[in-house]
C-alpha cells in the first residue's frame, strides 16, 4: 500500500487537467458564441469517433499509418546501420562520407516530399519514401558516430587478448555502438512519425495525417480533432511501448543512457 | 596523399570536399545514362541554372529572408515560453504533479498533426505557421526546464537558503545554472524538430519561403527549383547547427559542466 498509494495520487493529480479541459470543452458553447466549426462540441466529436469506429474507417487509417511507418523503419534501419557500420570501420571511407552524411541528414524528411510526388506518384510509395528517407539517414549518422567513438585503445585490448574477425565485431563494435545507434533508433522514429503524419497530409490517399488534412477542406473539425488525439495517443504508446523498454535493457546491459 | 604535411582537421576537410564532389559527379554523369526528363531526374548543372536564375530575379534571397524570420521569431517566443513556463510549473512539486501528463501529451501531438486545425483557425499565412514553430519548440523546452529544475539536488537548495538566498537569488545562482544542462538538451531537439515544422508548415500555409519553394517548384514540374530549395534548406540548417546551437551546447559544458551527449559515455 505505501508504494501504490503515492502512485495512485500522481495518477488522480495528473488526470485532473484533463477532466478540466474535457468540463471547459463542454461548457464553453454555453458560454460564447462561436461558429462550430472552429470547435466541435465534445460530444460531436465522440460521436465521429464512434461513427468512423463503426464503419472501419478508424481502424483502417490507423493500420494504414502504422504499416507505413513499419515499412519504413525497418527498410530504413536495415539498410543503415549495416551501412554505417562498414562506412565507419575504414577512417578514410568515413572522412569522405561524413559530410554528404551530415548534409543529407539535414534534409531528411518532410523536404523530400515533393520529390517523392514526382518519383512515386501520390500515395503509399511516395509516403514510405519518405519515411524510410528520413530514417535511413538519422541511422547511418547515428551508427557512424556510434563505431567512431570506440577508443582506439579498446581494439588493441582486444587484439591483444586474440581477439579476431567475427570477435571484434559481435564483442566490441556492436556493444560499443549500440547506445548511439538506439539513440538513433529513437530519434530517427521521432522524425519518422513527422514525416510520416506530414507525408500522409501532403502526399497521401489513406492514413490518419491523409484523413485530417482532407476533413479541413469540408471544415470537418470533429475529424480533424480525432486525428490529433489519436496521432497523440499512438505516439505514447510506440514510445513507451518500444522504445522507453529498450533504452532500459541497454542501460543495464551497457551502461547508463541519460536523456 | 601526402598527409605529413596536412594537419588532421586539413585532410578530412579535403576528403570530405573530396566526397562531395564525387557525389556531385555521379549524379552528373548518371543523368546520361538514366535517361529520364529533366523535371523528372535534373541534372547538377539544370540545379546550377535554376539557382542562378532565382538569385538573379531576387526570388531566392526573399524567400530565404522570411523563412529565417519566421524560424528566428517561432523559436525566440518558443524558448522563452517554454522556459519561463518550465521555471513556474517546475518551482511548485504540486504544479509538476498535476501538469506533467498533460504536457506529456501535448508533446506527443506533434506539431504536423496541429497544422491543419491552425489553419481552420488562423488561416493559411503567417500566423498558422508562428503558432505551429511556437508549439514544436516551446514542448521539448517546457519539458526539459521541468525535468532540470525537478531533479536539482535538494542539498544546493538547502545549501543557498541557508547561506540566505532570496528566492530570485535561488532562481538564478542555483536552480538555472543545474537546469542548464537539460535546457539546452530541449532547446536542440525544439530547435531541429521546428526546421523541419517550418518546411512543412511552408509547404501548407505559405505563399513564400524555402519550404514554398520546395513544393512549388515540384507542382509546377521545375524540379531543378525543388533541389534548389532542398540545398539551401540543408545549408541553412548547418549554418544555425554550427553557428549557434553547437556554440550555445559548448558554452554550457564549459560554463556549468557536462552535457551529456552520446559520444561523452565511456
Amino acid at each position: 500500500m505505501t508504494r501504490l498509494a503515492p502512485r495512485l495520487h500522481d495518477l488522480a493529480l495528473g488526470t485532473l487537467p484533463f477532466v478540466l479541459i474535457l468540463v471547459a470543452w463542454f461548457l464553453l458553447p454555453h458560454l460564447l458564441d462561436y461558429p462550430s466549426y472552429m470547435l466541435p462540441s465534445l460530444g460531436t466529436v465522440i460521436d465521429r469517433a464512434i461513427g468512423s469506429i463503426e464503419d472501419g474507417s478508424l481502424l483502417e487509417n490507423t493500420l494504414a499509418s502504422l504499416q507505413r511507418l513499419a515499412i519504413g523503419f525497418i527498410i530504413g534501419n536495415g539498410v543503415a546501420i549495416p551501412l554505417g557500420i562498414a562506412i565507419a570501420l575504414n577512417r578514410h571511407v568515413a572522412d569522405t562520407l561524413r559530410p554528404v552524411l551530415t548534409f543529407l541528414q539535414s534534409i531528411a524528411g518532410i523536404a523530400w516530399v515533393p520529390l517523392a510526388i514526382i518519383w512515386f506518384g501520390i500515395g503509399q510509395g511516395a509516403v514510405v519514401f519518405v519515411i524510410a528517407n528520413t530514417i535511413f539517414f538519422a541511422g547511418i549518422y547515428n551508427t557512424v558516430v556510434g563505431v567512431e567513438s570506440i577508443p582506439n585503445t579498446l581494439y588493441r585490448a582486444v587484439r591483444s587478448h586474440g581477439g579476431k574477425g567475427i570477435q571484434i565485431f559481435t564483442e566490441l563494435i556492436l556493444p560499443g555502438a549500440l547506445v548511439q545507434i538506439i539513440l538513433g533508433l529513437r530519434t530517427s522514429m521521432a522524425y519518422g512519425w513527422r514525416a510520416l503524419v506530414a507525408g500522409e497530409m501532403i502526399a497521401g490517399t489513406n492514413g490518419l495525417g491523409y484523413m485530417s488534412i482532407e476533413a479541413v477542406q469540408w471544415y470537418q473539425t470533429e475529424t480533424v480533432i480525432l486525428g490529433m488525439i489519436l496521432i497523440g495517443i499512438l505516439w505514447l504508446i510506440l514510445d513507451r511501448l518500444l522504445f522507453v523498454p529498450l533504452e532500459q535493457r541497454t542501460i543495464v546491459r551497457w551502461g547508463l543512457i541519460q536523456r | 596523399m601526402n598527409a605529413g604535411l596536412l594537419t588532421p582537421a586539413t585532410e578530412r576537410f579535403l576528403k570530405g570536399a573530396a566526397g562531395v564532389l564525387v557525389l556531385v559527379a555521379l549524379w552528373q554523369a548518371s543523368v546520361p545514362l538514366v535517361g529520364l526528363e529533366p523535371y523528372f531526374y535534373p541534372s547538377p548543372a539544370d540545379v546550377w541554372h535554376a539557382f542562378v536564375e532565382l538569385m538573379e530575379k531576387g526570388i531566392l534571397p526573399v524567400y530565404l529572408v522570411d523563412s529565417l524570420y519566421r524560424y528566428l521569431l517561432g523559436v525566440g517566443l518558443g524558448i522563452v515560453l517554454g522556459i519561463a513556463a518550465g521555471l513556474l510549473i517546475g518551482l511548485s512539486a504540486t504544479a509538476s504533479r498535476i501538469l506533467t501528463p498533460l504536457i506529456n501529451f501535448l508533446f506527443a501531438i506533434v506539431e504536423v498533426a496541429w497544422i491543419p486545425i491552425f489553419v481552420i483557425w488562423f488561416g493559411y499565412g503567417f500566423k498558422t505557421i508562428l503558432i505551429a514553430l511556437v508549439y514544436v519548440v516551446l514542448f521539448p523546452l517546457l519539458y526539459n526546464t521541468l525535468l532540470g529544475v525537478r531533479t536539482v539536488p535538494q542539498v544546493y537548495v538547502n545549501a543557498a537558503r541557508s547561506l540566505g538566498a532570496t528566492r530570485l537569488q535561488l532562481i538564478k545562482d542555483v536552480i538555472l545554472p543545474a537546469a542548464l544542462p537539460n535546457i539546452i538538451t530541449g532547446l536542440r531537439v525544439g530547435a531541429g524538430f521546428a526546421f523541419r515544422g517550418l518546411i512543412f508548415a511552408e509547404i501548407i500555409a505559405a505563399k513564400t519561403g524555402i519550404g514554398y519553394l520546395i513544393f512549388e517548384g515540384a507542382s509546377t514540374q521545375q524540379t531543378a527549383r525543388t533541389i534548389v530549395g532542398m540545398i539551401v534548406m540543408g545549408l541553412l540548417w548547418l549554418f544555425l547547427d554550427r553557428c549557434y546551437l553547437k556554440p550555445i551546447e559548448r558554452v554550457t559544458i564549459e560554463r556549468w559542466g557536462q552535457v551529456t551527449t552520446a559520444e561523452d559515455r565511456e
